[in-house]
């Protein structure tokens, strides 16, 4: 890889993703006016500023793609635009005095905090584009970014405070993260590496446990980490949501890089044995199930956020009741605590009803499809690994969140990519996005694959002897 | 195709996964399709929406009218500015309950919030157009199937005693009259500045006023020979006993009392009877205990259970109002059967362990009256609509009980016991002057110190009849002494309105 060809910059004109985000300005600025005519009771425009700096943001994002002049995706931009954009109309009509930080001696509001923190997002995501040519910085270094993973999960269990039961965020002096965010990312670029390395010799049968066939043991111990990993998150972090997210990509990959349902249905098992243990161990384990099971047993404590937010998808009906007429305009309390980031869903699905509910899982899906043609077309095994756990990290959590919303599995306390409130949630998944784009750049050539040792070469034949043997005693 | 060290290529793993997303992506939509659609109509009307409670508060509501538009409970405007209730009679208060912003709502103010506030049904044309208007509420008025004239006088007729007045129109199930004295004034639990005074005041009544509950839906008394009625449509209903059967041990037992293993079921009304042994309708007429408990026994637990749960019994009546469950045996808990053919016997003429509401006696009335056809009790007839849409609400059927013809007979046995030569005597008092009326009395005895409760079931005219009514005087003595002659004249109110 050269310098001149890394960074030589030829504009090249990317038609599909300007005609997608004039349908994305559109939308939004239908949207806008929507809002701002609900809350005024007559055709009016409100004030477009905060909409007019997010689009003009996207278009410089855009222009800067066309500057840069790589051949990456252009769907993920416009699909992520729209999600970010919805999520500045609901925050935009919420009380602003929801979450208040002050920047500059500037008290700021619900509104523009998120467009704060959605234009950080987004120029992070447009400079990891623009930007990363190489993924050895990822690839090589696979252990270090493990290790910093568990030094940023230790620094939650040390530091860790609790909000809402869950010991989520640390705070940095004036600056306050959920590290789990990012843990999500490294734990998603360590397992690609792993994965992509030790791919053959995993997809290798040696042990056979009755029915399930098992890869060697040694290579069985990332899995039991894995496994152990998500469940001190649930214990000491209360995070059962990070918890199921983690435990899902690492399976996905697995399987992936396998092709083995024999380590999905094994690693299926261990999640529910453990969480069955855990259900009877922990109380907030067992409050979240139960209010699962029927929220209404008590509507008016434990179960009060998803009753109300079952209300809300009950009032949307297919059409939805508008924006701006959902339920927080009605009385001076919130009609569902946490409206801004646990129940971003429920309180779209009320204003935009099914079909926009349906949208934003439409939504979802193109970027999972996007995506996972990213991994599918990626030049090794690593980028492709990389590639498909990214993409699943977004288009997990979304679900986990969603579904609990929606009663459909527990509800848990994890951000809709995109559309809650919250710094670190958008900043995590922008990176991803960012990532994604740049891996999408077919002209980035992978590095050439490292020799294997001779040592290493050694013991590859002596296993594919071991192997043969095997086969010829069953 | 292979990759790197032999495993197979990715690619295909990967569209594996992007198909378990799908999967999963579509699950969701059902969900949400599920709660949007399915379930979107009673979520919105469930009374602890908050949407609901929060325009109860501000938003204007519907109107409650009686069946010929009399206004039973309106808004009007509080000291406060704010809205509140108004409720025009005292007899009502059990139906309507109240709708307080502090103290939540009861009866039909409860049942049918969603709809007086205006978030209930309406067509989808509807819906859509309304989401074009910054006004999102279309409060609805209910109609009642309650005639305030009949509510009153059946109110008035108690008296200030301790009962309750059920009066159905057999044919539709549709609720004329439901009074539970004593009540109390709603209009002060809506009032902010005397709510408080005024659920202190009912706290300091004695336990056996219980103001608060219905007791038409939710009180369960010991029926009595009104019980009779019941014991009837099963025996006749399962085919044990039919116009011509008679007991033979039956004349001799009313001497010294019928042997049950060993228990004597004794029976002290009707020995001028003499020794004819007596058929069902006369049986009925003089409401022979011994008779009936044999009766029971030929019946067998099997169906009087079977026929008893047709009519009701074992479960809440389905209604707009809250309901208890009546009970043949095991007293208020819960059906568990009969451990012995004496608690049979017993509860087959009426003092066995049975409970039951005057709602669930006054069915019973208005099935035998409706030719064995038992109809859903029901008391809004519209739901009218600001917007100017109706909605009307129609009558439902809730089971087949018996044939015609056995209702026939069991008609004819009720007519016996109000208008015949011996029943006159017992249930007299309940006849309507020149139309042909039936019913059963009931003497429920308590057992211990006091009156018995004083009971009377029945309908007129027995040809196409009118109106069914089950009424409860408690502690008030024999049925004759109390409760028949109050039907009667509400029967007679009713048909004189009604010309």
């Amino acid at each position: 890889m050269t310098a001149s060809r890394a960074w030589r910059v030829r504009p090249r004109l990317r038609p599909r993703e300007l005609g997608l985000l004039i349908v994305v300005a559109a939308t939004l600025f239908c949207g806008w006016v929507s809002l701002a005519s609900t809350e005024a009771g007559e055709l009016a425009l409100g004030e477009p500023v905060v909409l007019l700096v997010y689009l003009g943001l996207l278009a410089l994002l855009h222009f800067s793609f066309v500057l840069a002049g790589r051949r990456m995706d252009e769907v993920l931009l416009p699909a992520v635009g729209l999600l970010g954009g919805l999520s500045l109309l609901l925050m935009a009509r919420l009380p602003q005095g929801l979450v208040v930080q002050s920047f500059a001696g500037r008290e700021l509001g619900l509104g523009p905090l998120q467009l704060l923190w959605l234009s950080v997002a987004l120029v992070l995501l447009g400079t990891l584009a623009i930007v990363v040519r190489s993924d050895g910085w990822l690839r090589y270094y696979k252990y270090s970014w493990a290790a910093a993973g568990v030094a940023l999960l230790l620094m939650v269990f040390v530091l860790g405070e609790e909000t809402n039961g869950a010991r989520l965020s640390v705070s940095l002096g004036p600056l306050t993260g959920q590290p789990s965010e990012l843990l999500k990312i490294i734990l998603v670029v360590f397992l690609a590496g792993y994965l992509a390395d030790n791919r053959p010799l995993l997809a290798r049968t040696s042990t056979n446990l009755g029915p399930i066939a098992l890869p060697p043991v040694p290579y069985l111990l990332p899995m039991v980490a894995m496994w152990g990993i998500a469940l001190s998150i649930v214990i000491v972090q209360r995070d059962l949501g990070a918890a199921l997210l983690f435990f899902s990509v690492f399976l996905s990959l697995l399987y992936i890089a396998t092709q083995r349902v024999s380590f999905v249905i094994l690693g299926v098992l261990l999640f529910l044995a453990g969480g069955a243990v855990l259900y009877n161990l922990f109380d907030h384990v067992q409050d979240r199930v139960d209010i699962w099971l029927d929220p209404f047993a008590d509507a008016q404590d434990t179960g009060f956020q998803l009753v109300r937010a079952l209300y809300a998808f009950g009032r949307g009906g297919i059409l939805g009741t508008g924006l701006g007429a959902g339920l927080p305009s009605v009385g001076n309390n919130l009609a569902i605590p946490l409206l801004h980031t646990d129940f971003a869903f429920a309180s779209l699905a009320e204003e935009l009803g099914l079909l926009g509910g349906l949208a934003i899982l439409a939504l979802y899906l193109v970027i999972a499809q996007r995506g996972l043609r990213i991994a599918a077309s990626a030049a090794d095994d690593f980028r492709g690994l990389l590639a498909a756990g990214l993409t699943l990290v977004i288009v997990i959590q979304a679900a986990i969140i969603i579904g609990g919303n929606a009663k459909l599995v527990p509800l848990t306390g994890i951000t809709l990519p995109f559309v809650s409130y919250g710094g670190s949630s958008l900043i995590a998944n922008a990176i991803i996005v960012g990532l994604l784009l740049a891996l999408s750049d077919q002209g980035v050539e992978p590095p050439p694959p490292r020799r294997a040792s001779r040592r290493e070469r050694a013991s590859d034949r002596a296993r594919q002897i071991g192997g043969r043997i095997e086969e010829a005693l069953s | 195709m292979r990759g790197q060290g032999g495993a197979p290529r990715i690619g295909g793993s990967i569209m594996r996964v992007a198909l378990a997303l799908l999967v999963m992506y579509a699950g969701l939509a059902g969900g949400l399709t599920y709660w949007q659609v399915v379930q979107a109509q009673e979520l919105t009307e469930a009374p602890g929406n908050p949407l609901t409670l929060a325009a109860s508060r501000t938003e204007p509501r519907g109107r409650i009218l009686d069946s010929r538009g009399t206004v039973l409970a309106r808004n009007i405007e509080g000291e406060d500015g704010l809205p509140r209730r108004e409720y025009s009679f005292l007899a009502t208060t059990p139906i309507i309950g109240y709708k307080s912003v502090r103290f939540g709502a009861t009866g039909l103010e409860s049942t049918y919030d969603a709809e007086m506030v205006g978030l209930g049904r309406s067509s989808p044309a509807e819906r859509l157009l309304r989401k074009f208007r910054s006004d999102p509420y279309d409060p609805q008025d209910l109609v009642l199937s309650i005639d305030a004239r009949l509510q009153g006088r059946a109110f008035d007729l108690l008296g200030g005693d301790r009962g309750a007045v059920v009066a159905i129109e057999p044919a539709t199930g549709r609720v004329l009259a439901m009074v539970s004295a004593p009540t109390f004034n709603a209009n002060l639990i809506v009032d902010p500045a005397r709510a408080e005074a005024a659920f202190a005041q009912l706290n300091e009544d004695p336990p056996e006023a219980s103001r608060l509950l219905n007791r038409a839906t939710q009180g369960r008394y010991t029926p009595g020979s009104v019980f009779k009625i019941v014991t009837a449509i099963a025996a006749v209903g399962s085919g044990a006993v039919d116009a011509d059967t008679v007991y033979e041990e039956q004349p001799a037992a009313e001497e010294d009392g019928l042997r049950v293993e060993g228990f004597r079921i004794r029976d002290g009304h009707h020995t001028f009877t003499g020794n004819e042994a007596l058929n069902f309708v006369e049986a009925t007429e003089v409401s022979c205990n011994i008779y009936f408990a044999l009766a029971g026994l030929a019946t067998g637990e099997d169906d009087l259970f079977e026929w008893s749960r047709r009519l009701g019994f074992g479960s809440r009546i389905p209604f707009e109002l809250p309901t208890a469950p009546s009970f043949v045996s095991g007293g208020t808990q819960a059906e568990d059967g009969f451990d012995d053919s004496v608690e049979l016997a017993s509860a087959a003429y009426g003092q066995g362990e049975t409970f039951v509401t005057p709602l669930q006696m006054a069915l019973v009335a208005q099935a035998v009256a409706n030719d064995g056809q038992l109809m859903k009790p029901k008391l809004v007839d519209e739901l009218r609509a600001e917007s100017g849409s109706v909605r009307t609400l129609s009558p439902e059927s809730l089971s087949r009980v018996t044939s015609a013809s056995q209702a026939a007979l069991i008609q004819e046995a009720m007519q016996a016991a109000v208008e015949g030569e011996f029943g006159e005597d017992f249930a007299g008092a309940a006849k309507v002057p020149g139309v042909p009326t039936a019913g059963k009395s009931g003497t429920a005895e308590l057992g211990g110190e006091g009156e018995p409760h004083s009971w009377f079931i029945g309908f007129a005219p027995v040809e196409e009849p009118q109106i069914a009514v089950a009424v409860i005087v408690e502690r008030a003595g024999f049925g004759r002494e109390r409760a028949v002659p109050l039907a009667g004249q509400l029967m007679e109110t009713y048909l004189d309105l009604a010309e």
